[in-house]
């Protein structure tokens, strides 16, 4: 994959390097570019993205770019990078700080239905504490469904629920599925923590 | 004498990955350690915390980790690698940052105080296999499997720094349990590799291709079967193996064992009282036709 020319913004660099910085907990600026965390990256050959290029995009001030990128979608979290960074950046802490920044600017995620999985799985674990699998399938789904429906996608929607279906199907042979939902019998406490998270963002 | 350990089984233990909550109970209960479940857990956050909410990412594991202390146990297993790996960070992340602390302790009935020790299951085991208990309770040797130990991301690496257990390109834990139980083990390249994790629900190109990669190596070395700590590395191969090899034409489907399984076998349980026949990729056929069932 061709990489991207990267623009050096003068009046944003320094504010985006500080912001990155403070919420990451990295150091950016100790990244020489060896690109050990390239070599690495699982995803770095099909996002054309790798942990380096994030750390240039961030140092130049190109917001742009840094928010909006498939390695802040397809970052798997494997920490492959950090752990191999001679400087001791923890890269995918980056990755994930930029993943939230994104979403704090209100970009179209590139991945939708990462973002969606994400969001139905924190959704579903602050409802009764405990992660239930089938209530977080129920919330992604629905949410990805809605979006491929509104771009007239009525075969992916087809395709994806066919998929589900089938593996559900086979764990339920299998006994793999499980119906009980397991809860937290203080879920007050867990909501709380929730209701703290958000006044902590502002919203 | 009998040795008390908390225990954190998390969500999938208790849902689709069950039958590891049922091994862990069963192998550990037979080594004379009782498991005591920590009460009213809830959810770590897992990835998807660590991707959208920095506060909750170290919050959700604090509460675990509160009641974890009040039990006053000296050591919390976790078997989870997702957990465990959250979990850890948490109390680190925790233990440097007091103001945090405080935010998310003022939340909290029981306060995390930071002391009790986060292990996973392999660091508890290997003091069993060093200690002689493992080769006194298991003896049965489990002759033919040839094993691909595959540890995949959070049990070696993190995201930030706190004690690592093991050799974080090659660990050794698993192999370590393994040929304690007369299991063969082979030496291979993916063993620390990522399956893609919940990329299989939400970018399954993604995941089957790491997957493959994965496949491709354990097939290349010899192995005849995968084992495993993480329900999830263990969900993903198990339940993808078929789709994914006929995708990148991979012949080999490998059953994906927990290590409690190969254990228990070892230790002479019943493999249906362990549900080995709840796998989604066959994992009795293999024990039949070596005769270890």
């Amino acid at each position: 994959m061709p990489t991207k020319t990267l623009k050096y913004d003068t009046s944003n660099a320094k504010s985006l390097l500080r912001e990155v910085a403070e919420r990451s907990g990295q150091n950016l600026s100790a990244c020489y570019q060896c690109r050990r965390c390239a070599a690495g990256c699982p995803v770095g050959e099909e996002t054309g993205v790798t942990p380096d290029r994030l750390v240039r995009m961030v140092l130049l001030g190109d917001r742009e770019e840094a928010l909006n990128n498939l390695l802040v979608w397809q970052c798997v979290a494997c920490y492959t990078c950090g752990t191999r960074c001679p400087n001791n950046i923890q890269t995918a802490r980056i990755t994930e700080t930029l993943k939230q920044m994104s979403k704090e600017a209100h970009l179209a995620p590139l991945k939708p239905r990462v973002a969606d999985f994400h969001s139905a799985f924190m959704q579903a674990a602050g409802h009764h504490g405990r992660f239930n699998e089938i209530e977080g399938m129920r919330i992604y789904e629905i949410k990805t469904a809605i979006k491929d429906l509104k771009k007239g996608g009525v075969k992916a929607v087809f395709d994806e629920m066919f998929a589900q279906a089938k593996l559900g199907m086979t764990m339920t042979k299998k006994k793999r599925m499980h119906l009980k939902i397991d809860k937290v019998k203080n879920v007050a406490e867990v909501k709380a923590l929730y209701r703290k998270a958000k006044q902590g963002k502002g919203e | 004498m009998t040795m008390e350990l908390a225990y954190y089984p998390g969500c999938s233990l208790h849902a689709s990955s069950q039958l590891y909550d049922i091994q862990c109970k069963m192998v550990f209960d037979n080594l004379g350690i009782e498991l005591k479940e920590i009460e009213d857990w809830n959810c770590c956050g897992a990835t998807a915390a660590a991707k959208t909410d920095d506060f909750l990412a170290i919050a959700l594991p604090a509460r675990n980790l509160g009641i974890a202390d009040a039990t006053g146990l000296p050591e919390i297993m976790i078997p989870c690698s997702s957990c465990y790996s959250r979990t850890l960070v948490s109390q680190k992340r925790l233990s440097c940052d007091p103001e945090l602390k405080n935010a998310i302790n003022a939340e909290l009935g029981q306060k995390v105080e930071g002391k009790i020790k986060v292990s996973n299951i392999l660091e508890v085991l290997r003091t069993k296999v060093d200690s002689g208990e493992i080769s006194n309770k298991a003896g049965k040797k489990l002759e033919g499997l040839k094993a691909a130990c595959y540890y995949g991301c959070l049990l070696t690496r993190f995201p930030c720094d706190v004690t690592v257990t093991d050799d974080v390109e090659n660990p050794q834990g698993m192999e370590i349990v393994c040929k304690s139980l007369g299991v063969e083990t082979v030496d291979w390249s993916y063993k620390t590799d990522c399956c893609g994790a919940s990329a299989s629900v939400n970018d399954a190109e993604e995941s089957q291709l790491l997957m493959s990669r994965i496949m491709k190596d354990a097939a290349a070395r010899g192995a005849n079967c995968y084992v495993a700590t993480c329900p999830l590395c263990q969900f993903n191969l198990d339940a993808y193996q078929d789709e994914v090899g006929k995708k990148y034409g991979i012949d080999q489907r490998l059953p994906v064992y927990f290590i409690t399984e190969l254990i228990g076998l070892s230790m002479g349980f019943d493999p249906i009282a362990m549900q080995v026949d709840r796998h989604l990729t066959d994992a009795m056929g293999l024990l039949k036709e070596l005769k270890l069932i």
